[in-house]
């Protein structure tokens, strides 16, 4: 049985950030997946997350990221421009850690050998619950990038006949989820 | 001439804790805590349905999410004066413990850890001669030269290729790293191995919860949880055998290795007893309710005021009158508008960002007050109050705690001693003890009263029209925590939480007085002032959380935390 996880990072209360979990959702509602690939709003983990990508053949994570790119830019990272970052000197401990988990994943021998960080430009991270134009603007091509890497690592899925209902549970706007490709 | 030094990680909105101090002959002459992040997330709740707020203050922070979601419930609940059935009680509880536990093996492990223990003495160290040591200090079974060797192995291959990966940012070899090399490495093993039992316990939380980070199963009025013996889909008794193996490992492991290791560490660093003081107000308040309206607990509440352990003052009740009267948040060194300090039912979170000045604004935390002082919460705050008032099971698991680090290291602690940087590491390995020993009480409740039949988990909210008031408290593992909800019209009018770190990581009040980190660095003796282990020592002795609700990945290979010595 395959061992991957597609994984929406983000927090949902502040804006753009959300765009992970929006993500995850989006795609739970309109795909089947084969047999051990695993779609999940991770929220914002810290080290924690280690427990998420431990031990898993391949993992996807959608997350906002912050570059100089223009807002609702789609950017692609893998494990080793992930990994080239140091460790933070961590004042707060439970700040973000995701080069931290690869890391010390990678010192016990279960990091994921494929990690595939599917990154969005993002406007704004105030308190929100929504994303912004731009951002909302680019989901079909973050879909898009999920679903080439799945047909690179040979997964099977399927658009769902009938979708589930878009359970955005947070956003005050009427969500309107993007036709899918 | 003092010399500042600031520790700050820059990232625009995912750096969270901010430390300043200045320094004179080689001590911490003055400090700052700050936060340099805007929150405000509260508001968003405004106008919401209150019986969704537990929801999104679960997505307040990534680390905390289920002690936000229980804080809201109660809050409501006690807005409502709605009881709770005894088996959501046992439930919510199981949930609270088994994430407490989760969250103390990884603070000691995987986040404070490193600031004792010298990776790089690791190569150095004997397998035999650790196992010999480990087995005088514990009998846990995986203290054996195959564990210790394999850990050991690791290391060495790391050194050897150069990269220190998750090590990089280590002040290894600093002078005030002091333990064997063996004791580095029966550390670093327990290390990996926590990783393992902190995992355990989160997957009760999950086996509970439905689901984590985020569970699912709470519900303003009790739990959602179906509770069936004899069904496949609903709690039964094949779930609640899973939770008691669970329970039993996660136990065995902070019995016969986390209190075991912090006594270790603080039994080789006695002057850690020594450094770290700070302020001596502490509170807690009551928590694990054996009763549906809240009458009786399993962890008392209360205050000390100025190191005062004889004069302990008690909290009846986890929303005691005391306690909701006396609480006010003050911004006179905050980012926010506002002139005298507000209670939280009338707070407000309207930002006034001036950028970081020493004399006047300096963070995003406010500063909460407790009768106008400032407070220091956490596990050290929870053993002491318990401790003062002759609480059986803290008493029991304290003095066990002290005697280890006696015939370890051969040194008497006293209660006074537990007023430091050391003293927070072991008031929270003796708090873990005592939570894993209540988590099996409470499993056994639990099972006995769905025994005797008893299915209900779930009573109906109703809202009134006119404005109500409540207060929803948890002693989460970092202390104190308490939402404060206004409902008018079946509709949230305000919501405020005051978190465990806003009190330690407090700024300076109106008057002047530190805050619990800043104070606690007053004095600290710094071997390297350009390399501060021993401001991390004591900062991280609190577990500072600040919010980590904003989550985004930098790829710009900019430098993400920096020190730097103005």
């Amino acid at each position: 049985m395959r061992n991957i996880l597609i994984g929406g990072i983000g927090g949902v209360l502040l804006g753009d950030d959300g765009v992970g979990p929006y993500v995850a959702r989006l795609l739970a509602s309109r795909y089947e997946f084969e047999q051990g690939v695993e779609v999940a709003d991770l929220g914002t983990p810290a080290l924690e997350i280690i427990d998420e990508l431990s031990g898993r053949e391949a993992v996807i994570l959608i997350d906002s990221v912050d570059t100089d790119a223009a807002p609702g830019t789609v950017l692609l990272y893998r494990k080793p421009d992930i990994m080239r970052h140091r460790p933070e000197v961590r004042m707060d401990p439970h700040s973000p850690a995701l080069v931290d988990a690869l890391l010390s994943a990678e010192l016990f021998g279960v990091a994921p050998p494929e990690v595939l960080l599917v990154g969005i430009s993002a406007e704004f991270f105030e308190p929100s619950c929504n994303l912004s134009e731009l951002v909302k603007a680019s989901l079909d091509q973050v879909i898009l990038e999920v679903l080439r890497e799945l047909d690179r690592l040979g997964v099977v899925y399927r658009l769902k006949e009938y979708p589930d209902k878009l359970d955005i549970w947070w956003a005050t706007e009427e969500v309107e989820a993007p036709l899918t490709t | 001439m003092a010399n500042r030094i600031t520790i700050d990680p820059i990232t625009r909105i995912e750096g969270h804790l901010r430390i300043d101090v200045e320094v004179e002959n080689n001590a911490v002459s003055n400090a700052w805590a700050s936060c340099t992040m805007w929150r405000g997330i509260e508001k968003i709740l405004r106008g919401r349905d209150p019986r969704d707020a537990w929801l999104f203050t679960q997505r307040f922070c990534g680390v905390c999410t289920t002690v936000h979601a229980m804080a809201s419930v109660r809050s409501v609940e006690d807005a409502l004066q709605l009881e709770v059935p005894p088996n959501a009680q046992y439930i919510r509880n199981l949930i609270l413990i088994a994430h407490a536990l989760h969250d103390h093996i990884v603070h000691f492990y995987q986040l404070s850890a490193l600031d004792w223990v010298d990776i790089l003495q690791i190569p150095k160290a004997d397998p035999a001669a650790t196992t010999k040591l480990a087995e005088s200090l514990s009998p846990w079974t995986r203290n054996s030269r195959n564990e210790f060797k394999a850990a050991q192995d690791r290391v060495n291959a790391v050194a050897a290729s150069g990269q220190l990966g998750i090590f990089m940012n280590g002040y290894w070899g600093h002078p005030a790293m002091r333990l064997s090399p063996e004791v580095n490495l029966l550390a670093f093993t327990h290390y990996m191995q926590a990783l393992e039992y902190q995992r355990k316990a989160l997957q009760v939380v999950g086996i509970l919860g439905s689901k984590t980070p985020h569970i699912q199963n709470l519900t303003v009025g009790g739990v959602a949880n179906a509770i069936d013996l004899d069904s496949a889909s609903a709690l039964n008794m094949e779930r609640l055998e899973m939770i008691r193996v669970l329970l039993d490992e996660v136990v065995q492991f902070i019995n016969q290795v986390y209190i075991v290791d912090v006594c270790a560490v603080a039994a080789m660093y006695p002057e850690w007893f020594k450094i770290g003081r700070g302020v001596t107000n502490y509170m807690a308040v009551p928590d694990l309710p054996l009763d549906s309206t809240g009458k009786t607990y399993d962890l008392p509440g209360g205050y000390i005021m100025n190191g005062n352990i004889g004069g302990v003052h008690p909290f009846k009740t986890a929303s005691d009158k005391e306690f909701r009267d006396a609480v006010s948040e003050d911004v006179a060194h905050a980012y926010y508008q506002g002139g005298k300090p507000l209670h939280p039912w009338s707070g407000e979170t309207e930002p006034d960002f001036t950028g970081w000045e020493a004399e006047k604004k300096y963070s995003w935390v406010k500063a909460p007050r407790f009768n106008g002082a400032p407070m220091q919460v956490g596990p050290l705050a929870q053993v002491l109050i318990g401790y003062a008032q002759g609480h059986p099971l803290t008493v029991k698991h304290a003095n066990l705690a002290l005697g280890k680090i006696e015939a370890v290291g051969g040194i008497k602690v006293s209660p006074d001693m537990l007023h430091s940087t050391l003293g927070r590491h072991a008031a929270r390995a003796i708090r873990a003890s005592m939570l894993a020993e209540l988590a099996q009480k409470h499993l056994q409740l639990l099972t006995d009263n769905i025994a005797k039949g008893d299915l209900t988990v779930h009573n109906q909210p109703v809202f009134p029209s006119h404005e109500i008031e409540g207060v929803g408290t948890h002693e989460a593992p970092r202390g104190t925590l308490s939402h404060w909800v206004v409902v008018k019209d079946a509709k949230i009018k305000n919501y405020q939480a005051v978190v465990p770190s806003t009190w330690n990581a407090s700024p300076r009040d109106a008057s002047g007085a530190h805050g619990p980190y800043e104070a606690s660095l007053l004095h600290t003796p710094l071997a390297r002032p350009e390399e501060p282990l021993e401001v991390l020592r004591t900062v991280h002795s609190f577990d500072p959380c600040m919010a980590c609700a904003c989550h985004t990945f930098y790829p710009s290979g900019r430098q993400i935390a920096k020190v730097k010595v103005l």
